[in-house]
């Protein structure tokens, strides 16, 4: 009888396209099965087929991606876009997860979190990246955001019996809270001022009358600015960066670092090159000023810092403010260029914290400069991909650096921000006066004689609420556990290698690069 | 294979040999380092030859090929690509310079046997190769400013190779700072050019010369950006082939081994200028005044390095003198538009000038290290097969038919007689030239083999090779060791040494035989194969008057052996005429000491450039580099930064409410912004 009812009915669901879907179903329903898995007691289970499944469902992620490429389509009603930007955007993500769970595959934080938790988190967190990327929709852009914020600010706080750990979680919860309500307010002002949620309807209605100049308009459209600085750490709204980057477990900082700062920068892309482009007299300027301000600041923060982690963190401030010069001319070539920005930045940056993350495990002096002394001679299966990273984030030639410096440098000299090119010359400049001390410390000085203290073990700590006695009792004991490794494990060694092969080999034959962002700068349909 | 294919394996072996040597000095046993090295520029000839073979299979109209790999940048307007041009210029020459290459790799397996350094010196030696070869097969303006700049970091790296020796290093030091002199003459011409022409693609910029509407282009215009440029460039060929002014670093480059120093004036590096010139023809013929200006620097230079060989008495300095005269030759060759000449001249003279450093190189073998003329004698029964080389050798340089320097010099003064004009005065100074290059030769010759035997000769026909009881530095008479950093124990006799007799015989038959493949109203084997590359010249024509032809070939004759009697008659017959000739001519002693002093180049050069800039230096150090820029400029900044960095981290207080404080402050600050645009 019911049947019959809903039969004559012509109920017709909405149409859904799943082919388009694909890429964050399958990071998603990853998620959800890599979080079943974890349940699973086998020791062995839990900490080898969780990151083996883990990769898998990035590799699924990652060959939808290509199997959509060329799509031009947008889907749900709208809210998301799938086109060459958002898919080469996926693509990075992708890569940068995939070398963030290898760092994480036998690393204290996953164990900590019982590997499915950590990982389904991760895994949830790049899935908000990815829908963050696609976002061209003001309700989604939210959704993307908190899909990736709320997840991190976890995972900064995996290592439970680590006060800095905790530490880091906790203020990037709060601080990145603050952020993400600025967002929410300047994203509820332009709804206000222009009556929708959609890229294309806001900027049909920012071009059609003085809506540019509304002040409701406008204040929205500063409240986003501010918002998402926050979240591509852009000074002056990049006070939690250090202490969070210092403070979080180094697979998850390289994973906040790398992939992160790759939705950031393509939604930043996305909304203001498409939604606000009429607004672009308006926030052209500041973003600019902006930018100009995150290069100084994070080049000058990253001087003499000893901890590379915090170093690094400046670092990635400044970078940002790079990258934000391709979005501040909204041309073609400014979309281009920040996306080839982005896919170097992977590489240099996973090269450097596989690194990092190596040594840690190997001498006991954590995230110290003190950690690289004179691995040239005793590793350079570690210290070469280290010297080309750090010689790529400088921007010296023959390096995918350089090559990504260029194109930032030609997209904002051509796009009319000549002083903003000059900006990031001088901001160059100054970034060799931190980067290479870790060069000298690497080649020129002597590994330390009896520095050699492995790093203390957990073990005989007080349990925690929500920790299980038996871990902690037989942590690392089990033959089925997989513990950290005393000599870093070859996968972070790989990790290491990848990037700094990929950062010299793309310095030397960027082809490739250009004709991956080559679609990327078609997608948003400027010039 | 299609011939691009076989140009880019021409540069993949050397650069597979170079990192290999490079990569694996720790691993690689024995010598076995210099028969890589020999092996990857040998199968570079090969492929060389196999990029002939492709080559030649095209229609003569279709023999310019360029091949991309990939393109670097393509922005505001640059095209810079990673291509090669192979045409018949490109792959006569990487003929050239991988056959004579070959020959010294081998040679210098037996000569640098002793050496500590043996390892780093082939893979310095492959670089070179490569450079010179990426220089040579460049399809653009970039590539060629890469290669050329290599080639002068590598001969940088070889003339200092004996880094411990204070001579060497300066010596170093000297050709890299002229070089670079040249390498900023290059890239500013390459400016000059871009600019006349908007492409940096070599045979884009020929095309644009050549085919535009616009009134400025077309022959013989004289076109300023043209001009400029084009004048650059010869800065940049100067530089690298030494020619006058620019040329005080290739004596001094002997310092280094003596292979390296076959290398450089043979095969790799002074070529460069004869070849840019070449190479670059259709913009030359469109700023005649630069050509003119090539054509009087290469025989000014012909003349005074000729004289200066007279009076040296180091026996590598004077055949370092004796190649700058004869790129003079090749540098006004193709500046007159003598290119199939010049570049055959380049090819003849590789043959027997590698040929005479290798002879050379084997004496000092026999000295063990010692360089001085004054001290040698009478080698000619203890090094008989030295002696022969060096005979051949000097024969060919000489101009002596049937040996090959007679008809490609001649034919480079054939055509620029035909040019008519001034040019006559380039005409007689080349056969000037030639008396000379006949004397001086042919004085190392008597010096070296003839008279009495010294010392380390006798000693050696009683079958015993001279060692040093300590090593010295032959420029300075300072004691050495033999360890790293400095020459090592053994000195290679070619007598004695296999690899070194193979490769100064087939040399010998290429100084003897090479001349063959040219000879006026006979065959034309390099004018028909260059042919392609200069299609588009309206200088490249065949010869047409018999009777200067004639006159050429007697004349260069005649001089040639009247030099060689005038050498024997001075040196052998009656030993002291030299210094009764210095004091019985009027102003003797005054021209000698000229020449000895090599015209005080070096004093002028000091005079002129390096004190005054050095004073310059020194007063700014003083005045404005102290104060304006250390304290100012530098202090400023580092000031400023530190401060930068000091507020940086104190605002970075850890506690969350200031961060939310600042965060709050920064949505405000960019608030009150937006909120001033209505």
């Amino acid at each position: 009888m019911s049947a019959a009812v809903l039969a004559s009915a012509h109920l017709k669901g909405p149409h859904v396209d799943f082919a388009g879907l694909s890429p964050l179903i399958a990071l998603l329903g990853g998620a959800t099965i890599v979080l079943m898995f974890g349940l699973i007691g086998s020791r062995w289970v839990r900490a080898n087929l969780v990151p083996a499944l883990s990769l898998i469902t990035l590799g699924a992620a990652v060959g939808l991606t290509i199997w959509q490429w060329d799509e031009q389509k947008s889907i749900v009603s709208g809210a998301l876009r799938i086109d060459g930007l958002a898919l080469a955007l996926n693509l990075v993500l992708g890569a940068g997860a995939a070398c963030a769970v290898l760092l994480s595959w036998r690393s204290l934080a996953a164990r900590e979190a019982a590997h499915g938790e950590f990982h389904a988190l991760l895994l949830t967190s790049v899935g908000g990246m990815s829908l963050l990327a696609a976002a061209q929709n003001t309700v989604a852009l939210f959704v993307g955001l908190e899909l990736l914020s709320i997840p991190l600010y976890v995972m900064c706080a995996t290592e439970m019996r680590r006060e800095h750990s905790l530490e880091a979680g906790l203020k990037y919860l709060i601080v990145g809270s603050v952020g993400s309500a600025t967002l929410l307010y300047g994203l509820a002002m332009i709804y206000g001022a222009t009556g929708s949620t959609d890229f294309s309807a806001i900027a049909r209605a920012l071009g059609g009358g003085g809506l540019a100049t509304d002040p409701l308009t406008l204040t929205g459209i500063a409240l986003c600015v501010a918002g998402l600085c926050f979240k591509s750490s852009v000074a002056p709204f990049h006070q939690w960066t250090p202490d969070v980057y210092e403070g979080a477990p180094t697979p998850v900082t390289a994973l906040m670092a790398v992939t992160t700062k790759v939705a950031a920068l393509g939604v930043f892309l996305r909304f203001f090159d498409v939604a606000l482009i009429s607004a672009h007299g308006s926030w052209g300027p500041a973003v600019a000023v902006l930018a100009a301000i995150t290069i100084v600041v994070g080049n000058v923060g990253a001087l003499g810092q000893s901890s590379l982690k915090r170093m690094l963190a400046y670092s990635s401030v400044a970078q940002a403010g790079y990258m934000l010069a391709g979005v501040v001319v909204a041309t073609r070539l400014g979309v281009q260029a920040t996306v080839l920005y982005l896919v170097v930045y992977l590489f240099m940056n996973m090269a450097a914290f596989a690194v990092i993350v190596a040594r840690e495990r190997v001498t006991g002096l954590g995230d110290s400069l003190d950690s690289l002394a004179g691995i040239g001679r005793s590793d350079p299966v570690l210290a070469w991909p280290m010297t080309l990273a750090m010689l790529g984030l400088a921007g010296i030639p023959a390096t995918a650096g350089f090559v990504g410096k260029f194109y930032l440098i030609d997209a904002s000299v051509s796009g009319g921000y000549t002083w903003l090119g000059v900006a990031i010359v001088v901001g160059s400049m100054i970034s060799l006066a931190y980067y290479l001390p870790v060069l000298a410390t690497m080649w020129m000085r002597e590994a330390p004689a009896a520095g050699r203290t492995p790093p203390a073990r957990p073990g005989g700590l007080p349990a925690l609420a929500g920790g299980s006695p038996e871990l902690d009792a037989g942590a690392g004991a089990d033959a089925g556990e997989a513990v950290v490794p005393a000599d870093g494990g070859w996968e972070v060694g790989l990790v290491a290698v990848l990037g700094g092969a990929a950062t010299l080999f793309f310095g030397i034959v960027p082809q490739p690069l250009f004709d991956l962002v080559h679609s990327a700068g078609r997608a948003l349909g400027l010039l | 294979m299609s011939a691009t294919t076989w140009g880019w394996l021409v540069l993949a072996f050397p650069l597979a040999g170079t990192l290999v040597s490079a990569l694996g000095f720790r691993r690689l046993p024995g010598r076995s380092a210099g028969w890589v090295g020999t092996g990857a520029i040998a199968l570079s000839f090969v492929a060389s030859i196999g990029a002939l073979i492709a080559l030649q299979g095209h229609a003569p109209e279709h023999r310019e090929l360029v091949s991309s790999l990939w393109s670097y940048a393509s922005s505001v307007g640059i095209d810079a690509k990673v291509s090669i041009l192979v045409d018949p210029l490109s792959v006569f020459m990487i003929l050239t310079v991988t056959g004579v290459s070959t020959l010294i790799h081998l040679y210098s397996i037996s000569y640098m046997e002793g050496d500590r350094g043996f390892v780093r010196y082939f893979a310095y030696l492959n670089f070179f190769v490569l450079s010179m070869l990426l220089l040579v097969l460049a399809g653009n303006f970039l590539l060629l400013i890469v290669g050329w700049a290599f080639v002068g970091a590598a001969s940088y790296l070889l003339i200092s190779f004996w880094y411990r020796r204070t001579t060497a290093t300066r010596a170093g030091i000297k050709a890299f700072v002229i070089n670079v002199v040249g390498d900023v003459g290059l890239v500013l011409g390459t400016y000059f050019i871009f600019k006349h022409t908007g492409t940096l693609d070599l045979l884009g910029s020929f095309h644009a010369v050549s085919n535009a509407a616009h009134p400025a282009f077309g022959h013989a215009t004289n076109d300023g950006d043209l001009v400029a440029g084009c004048v650059l460039l010869l800065v940049g060929a100067f530089a690298k082939s030494a020619q006058i002014p620019l040329h005080t670093w290739l004596p001094d480059a002997m310092e280094g081994p003596t292979p390296v120093s076959s290398l450089i004036h043979a095969a790799t590096m002074v070529t460069a200028g004869v070849y840019l010139i070449a190479r670059m023809h259709p913009l030359f013929e469109r700023a005649p005044a630069a050509q003119d200006v090539g054509a009087i620097v290469g025989a000014a230079t012909l003349l005074i390095a000729g004289t200066i060989g007279l009076a040296q008495t180091d026996i590598k300095r004077v055949i370092a003198y004796s190649t700058m005269s004869q790129i003079g030759y090749m540098i006004m060759g193709v500046s007159v538009g003598a290119y199939a000449a010049g570049l055959f001249h380049l090819m003849t003279h590789a043959f027997f000038k590698a040929l005479l450093f290798m002879a050379a190189g084997s004496i000092i073998g026999a000295m063990a290290g010692e360089q001085s003329l004054d001290r040698m004698g009478g080698f000619r029964r203890a090094l008989p097969f030295t002696y022969a080389s060096f005979v051949i050798g000097g024969l060919a340089l000489s101009g002596i038919p049937p040996f090959s320097g007679f008809f490609s010099k001649d034919e480079i003064l054939l055509v620029t007689g035909e040019r008519g004009g001034w040019h006559w005065a380039l005409y007689v100074v080349g056969y000037l030239g030639a008396l000379l290059t006949a004397i001086y030769t042919f004085r190392l010759i008597f010096r070296a083999f003839h008279g009495e035997p010294v010392a380390e000769a006798q000693e050696l026909e009683a079958g015993h090779v001279h060692h040093a009881e300590h090593p010295t530095n032959p420029a300075t008479g300072e004691v050495e060791d033999t360890d790293v950093g400095f020459p090592g124990p053994v000195h290679a006799i070619a007598e004695r040494a296999l690899p070194m007799r193979v490769a100064m015989g087939l040399l010998a038959v290429g100084a003897i035989g090479a001349g063959l493949i040219q000879i006026p109203k006979v065959d034309f084997v390099i004018d028909d194969f260059l042919r392609p590359t200069f299609a588009d010249s309206h200088l490249y024509e065949p010869h047409t008057r018999n009777g200067l032809l004639a006159l050429g070939l007697i004349l260069g004759t005649v001089i040639g052996l009247a030099g060689i009697a005038l050498a024997y008659r001075i040196w052998v017959a009656r030993p002291g005429t030299a210094s009764a000739l210095r004091s019985a001519v009027p102003g003797g002693r005054a021209l000698y000491r000229l020449f000895l002093n090599k015209w005080y180049f070096d004093e002028l050069i000091d005079a002129l450039v390096v004190r005054p800039v050095g004073m310059l230096g020194r007063f700014s150090r003083d005045s404005f580099e102290r104060l304006f820029v250390q304290d100012t400029l530098v202090g400023g900044t580092t000031g400023v930064v530190r401060a930068g960095s000091a507020a940086v981290r104190a605002a970075q207080s850890g506690f969350v409410r200031y961060y939310a404080a600042l965060l709050v402050l920064g949505v405000a600050g960019v608030g009150f912004y937006f909120l001033l645009q209505t």
